[in-house]
């Protein structure tokens, strides 16, 4: 029952008086919306107090408004790593300002005689309760850590739920009371705006912040030299500020979203033990690859003949792909004659590997830039780009006693006599070619 | 003359030679997405290797273990859906299909490659680049690559993911370089206070 | 004409193109002002380039701490950097679109330089030197080019090196060998591998950075010490001050430049540009993927190849290379407005062959 009234009833009660109460003001007492400031009768401790009071709750305020009207900015905002605790330290700190600025200007409003005799009840309540609605804020922000992220989830829904005319308390009813308190606070203070001081709300010189500096026009010669100076001092003491400040937010920045990436970078990925074992793995496989190509290379250096493939495994129209003398590719067919047909496979253009399917015409394709090569001459197609013809390479047919039983070097005839029944027995091999021809 | 018995796998290709014939590429899809994407592809968009399961190199036929050749067993009697499946000739993407459709169906499939988009899973995105599986077969990109996607899907994706990091970004330039030229401004103000000054003196 | 003349004539000549007694704060700070025209965009031109060469060596200096130059650990290395290393990805995606950038600038800049006659005496050197570091850029972008040792990376290199080698064709006799012998010295060994891989890494790593930070010292002193050029023929009606304003303005060109680089490489991986059987590691013994092109800026020399006779081609690219070198004495009589419309001329061709070159080559082979 008391929620329903402190969290439906109270904030409803609240938003109307304050609606219709400053509407009324606004027109009726217009020249009544200020703060009726005491500075002209005290302003030492006005400094003092007004200066860190305003900054310190107009920047909790900032927080309070972000959250609340772009909620899902603020998220993920808060998502950046060190944001959080950034703005709770910033909060905190400005809470404390807050408060050190209302208690000068509480005591002041107490002690000072001049400022006395203005004050009227409803400026000690107000400071009053501003206080313990700092206090109580901060006591929150601090028991029930990182409110800046939870909000958004309770009490955001929560307001525009009554801003929609569909209020849902269950968003705040589990809260502590002291939270509670801070809400109910809340309320009362906005309810009292149109009845106090506070109506100085609506009369906020923002048009400050934009305003340009006034231009003072002397009309004695002394005033006019000392004013150049002047001006200039002040133009460059304004411009080490703005430099300053937006220096130093782009360092602030920077430091929250650099520095982390950079650190990490630098020290590099920790990934867990799954992880690790499959890069090795990966690592491990590529190295493995390395190998046999450093096998291959060694394999030809020494050797005079390299196995290709048994000659049962040769077909007419999918030529294998192998390694030939030259570390080059090159691919093993059969012929139509039922002899081996040993050609290499990197085209003569700009050295792309030529595919092993042979088409209708008894030619195979390099895919890079199209240039068909007829298999049993190696000469590429008319118009092709590729204009040397791909080379035959030498081969031996070797039988199951490792004795050779015939050879065909490029552009010699056959050596050796080719037996058909013993053929499917023997293997195909690739001849070291002599460093001169002869 | 010396010669060489290097090759020793070759035994196990020829082995392989011996399997039943339904294995092998499925050349009719390749040439479906070529046409339909426009961009050239091999094989590993569903298999291990990129030259596909015929040879005898890793995630190849001719390279497999005990152990695989008993995974590739289960995976090629998978003929109905929703078995889960991990063939070793086949990359994660390869798996996912044969679990959603079944071998079957993707024997069948062959003949109307344009069908296969339509029977997966539309909202699946097994690389996270916010790019469906089935929106990556149609254009010709990996689906297990993050980085490879339609690059103006991609780019839309990553940048409302990345939002914040950007306005953070952008925050920080817009702060630093307005702070860096009322600095300079300031500087230059103030030495031409400091030459104004020496020429009044 | 006798020693003495002709030594006290070069010292003359070399005392008004770097005119070093300028070197003074009061000279190149205080007083110094930059003509406000139409073509005064131009200016920015020069230092954009420079932004993106210094992200170059940022973001390079960084791969470099991950990056294996080996042919069996350079592809997984970068693939390490790109899936594993924290914020790695974006590193890599900024090195490689900071490339294309830096050499799209520099050849605009190259192309408005010339068309404000900015070669024009006493800036001659800095013109030579601006062409020697065009030509280094290049080197870089093709060194860079082959380390990810992938299939596009290698196939594409193997192809360019080939260029070299089909020059020996037109050569007479003996000399006919000695292109096949500098492509071989250039890869190392007899065909694109390790070796290749080890001299490429040592260009683009130290070499070359080397090289061009120390022509850029000299293009740079010789730019500051004469001042930005008149840029029209009519003598400028208005001139800003170099600092702050010029400057200011030039550091705000920074800034958008870097966040439009950092967006893009944040939010488009560069590759998704290519066919992904182009990314994958490079395989000698198995086939070649379609689709392999060396990389964009050099599609205005490539596509010509592919269309004309080579002979054609390699007899306009040295006269390029001639004209290029010589320009401040082959133009240096020609109207500013005579060189507009050639540059202008120039950046189409450009713009085409480099947009729809594939079009192009397409159309002529059928």
């Amino acid at each position: 029952m008391m929620d329903a009234f402190l969290f439906v009833g109270l904030p409803y009660l609240s938003l109307l008086l304050f609606v219709v109460g400053c509407i009324w003001r606004a027109r009726r007492e217009k020249f009544t919306l200020s703060a009726r400031s005491s500075q002209f009768l005290e302003d030492r401790q006005l400094l003092f107090g007004s200066t860190p009071w305003h900054i310190g709750i107009g920047v909790v305020l900032l927080g309070h408004i972000m959250a609340g009207f772009l909620p899902k900015v603020w998220s993920s905002l808060l998502t950046v790593p060190g944001a959080l605790l950034v703005v709770e330290s910033v909060g905190v700190a400005c809470s404390l300002l807050a408060i050190v600025g209302l208690s000068v200007l509480l005591v002041r409003r107490l002690t000072s005689g001049k400022v006395q005799a203005v004050t009227t009840p409803a400026d000690l309540v107000v400071v009053g309760l501003l206080l313990a609605q700092v206090v109580v804020g901060l006591l929150s922000a601090v028991h029930y850590r990182y409110g800046a992220a939870w909000s958004t989830g309770t009490v955001v829904p929560y307001f525009w739920s009554l801003v929609k005319l569909e209020p849902d308390m269950t968003y705040v009813s589990g809260f502590p009371p002291l939270f509670k308190l801070h809400l109910t606070l809340a309320w009362v203070i906005i309810l009292l705006v149109p009845f106090t001081r506070l109506i100085h709300l609506l009369a906020l010189p923002l048009q400050y912040l934009w305003r340009s500096p006034i231009l003072v026009l002397w009309n004695n010669a002394r005033r006019r030299r000392e004013a150049v100076v002047a001006v200039a001092r002040a133009e460059t003491r304004r411009e080490f500020l703005k430099g300053a400040a937006g220096v130093a937010g782009a360092g602030g920045l920077l430091a929250l979203g650099v520095m982390e990436k950079g650190v990490n970078y630098f020290r590099g990925p920790q990934p867990d033990p799954e992880v690790e074992a499959a890069l090795l793995s990966k690592k491990l496989q590529r190295l493995q690859q390395t190998a046999e190509e450093r096998e291959l290379e060694l394999e030809r250096q020494r050797n005079e003949m390299i196995l290709v493939a048994r000659y049962s495994e040769l077909t007419e129209n999918k030529g294998k792909y192998f390694i030939d003398y030259a570390m080059a590719p090159a691919l093993a067919f059969k012929d139509k004659d039922g002899l081996p047909l040993l050609i290499s496979a990197k085209c003569t253009h700009l050295g792309c590997t030529v595919g092993s399917e042979v088409d209708s015409q008894g030619r195979i394709l390099c895919p890079c830039h199209v240039s068909y090569f007829d298999l049993r001459t190696g000469r590429p197609n008319e118009g092709a780009p590729a204009k040397a013809p791909l080379r035959h390479i030498h081969w031996a047919l070797v039988d199951s006693t490792g004795k050779v039983v015939a050879r065909k070097a490029p552009g010699k005839p056959l050596e050796g006599t080719v037996d058909p029944a013993t053929l499917a027995q023997c293997s195909v091999y690739i001849v070291k070619p002599r460093s001169n021809a002869a | 003359m010396k010669i060489s018995f290097h090759f020793q796998w070759q035994w196990l290709s020829l082995a392989a030679c011996l399997l039943p014939a339904a294995l092998g590429a499925y050349p009719e899809y390749h040439a479906f997405v070529v046409k339909h994407s426009g961009r050239p592809i091999n094989c590993a968009m569903c298999h291990r290797h990129p030259d596909g399961p015929d040879g005898a190199a890793p995630g190849q036929l001719g390279r497999l273990t005990p152990e695989a050749q008993e995974r590739l067993g289960r995976a090629r009697s998978a003929f109905e859906p929703g078995v889960k499946v991990d063939s070793p000739i086949l990359n994660e993407f390869g798996n996912h299909m044969v679990q959603a459709l079944g071998r079957k169906q993707l024997m069948e499939l062959k003949m109307a490659p344009e069908q296969l988009a339509e029977r997966l899973p539309a909202d699946s995105d097994l690389d996270g680049d916010g790019i469906p599986n089935v929106r990556e077969f149609l254009d010709g990109t990996h689906p297990l690559n993050r980085n490879d996607g339609h690059p103006w899907l991609l780019f839309r994706h990553n940048l409302s993911r990345n939002l914040t990091q950007i306005a953070l970004t952008l925050a920080a330039t817009a702060a630093g370089l307005w702070g860096l030229g009322h600095l300079l401004r300031g500087f230059a103000s103030a030495t031409q206070l400091k030459e104004e000054e020496s020429e009044d003196s | 004409m006798n020693l003495l003349a002709f030594i006290q004539r070069a010292e003359a000549y070399l005392g008004e193109r770097l005119p070093v007694h300028k070197l003074s704060y009061d000279a190149m700070v205080r007083k110094k002002e930059v003509p406000v025209h139409r073509l005064s965009w131009g200016y920015y031109l020069g230092g954009l380039a420079l932004f993106f060469f210094a992200v170059q060596v940022v973001t390079g200096l960084m791969l470099l701490f991950y990056y294996q130059p080996t042919v069996s650990d350079a592809h997984a290395s970068v693939e390490y950097i790109t899936e594993h290393v924290p914020a790695g990805a974006l590193v890599r995606n900024m090195h490689a679109w900071a490339s294309s950038m830096m050499i799209a600038v520099v050849m605009v800049h190259l192309l408005t330089t010339f068309a404000m006659k900015a070669f024009a005496r006493p800036r001659e050197l800095t013109w030579v030197s601006g062409a020697v570091l065009l030509l280094v850029t290049f080197g870089l972008g093709f060194t860079g080019y082959l380390l990810p040792w992938h299939q596009i990376a290698v196939n594409a290199t193997k192809i360019g090196l080939q260029s070299i080698e089909e020059v020996g064709a037109y050569l007479p006799g003996a000399l006919s060998e000695w292109p096949r012998l500098i492509k071989e010295t250039i890869q190392g060994e007899a065909s694109v591998g390790q070796a290749t891989l080890s001299r490429f890494f040592a260009l683009h790593v130290v070499i070359l950075p080397l090289t061009m930070v120390a022509v850029l010292v000299w293009h740079l002193l010789s730019v500051q010490l004469h001042g930005m050029s008149q840029g029209v023929d009519e003598p400028p009606k208005w001139k800003e001050k170099f600092f702050p304003t010029f400057f200011i303005k030039d550091l705000s060109v920074w800034g958008v430049a870097f966040m439009v680089l950092f967006v893009v490489a944040l939010c488009l991986p560069f590759e998704s540009f290519y066919a992904y059987p182009l990314f994958e590691p490079f395989d000698p013994k198995g086939s070649t993927p379609d689709g392999i092109k060396p990389e964009w800026y050099f599609y205005f020399v490539y596509y010509p190849l592919e269309i004309l006779p080579f002979w054609v081609v390699l007899l306009l690219s040295l006269v390029a290379g001639v004209v290029l070198f010589l320009t401040p004495w082959i133009f240096r009589e020609t109207s500013r407005r005579t060189l507009r419309l050639l540059a202008a001329a120039a950046a189409l061709y450009l713009v085409v062959m480099t947009l729809f070159g594939e079009q192009i080559y397409r159309l002529f082979k059928g």
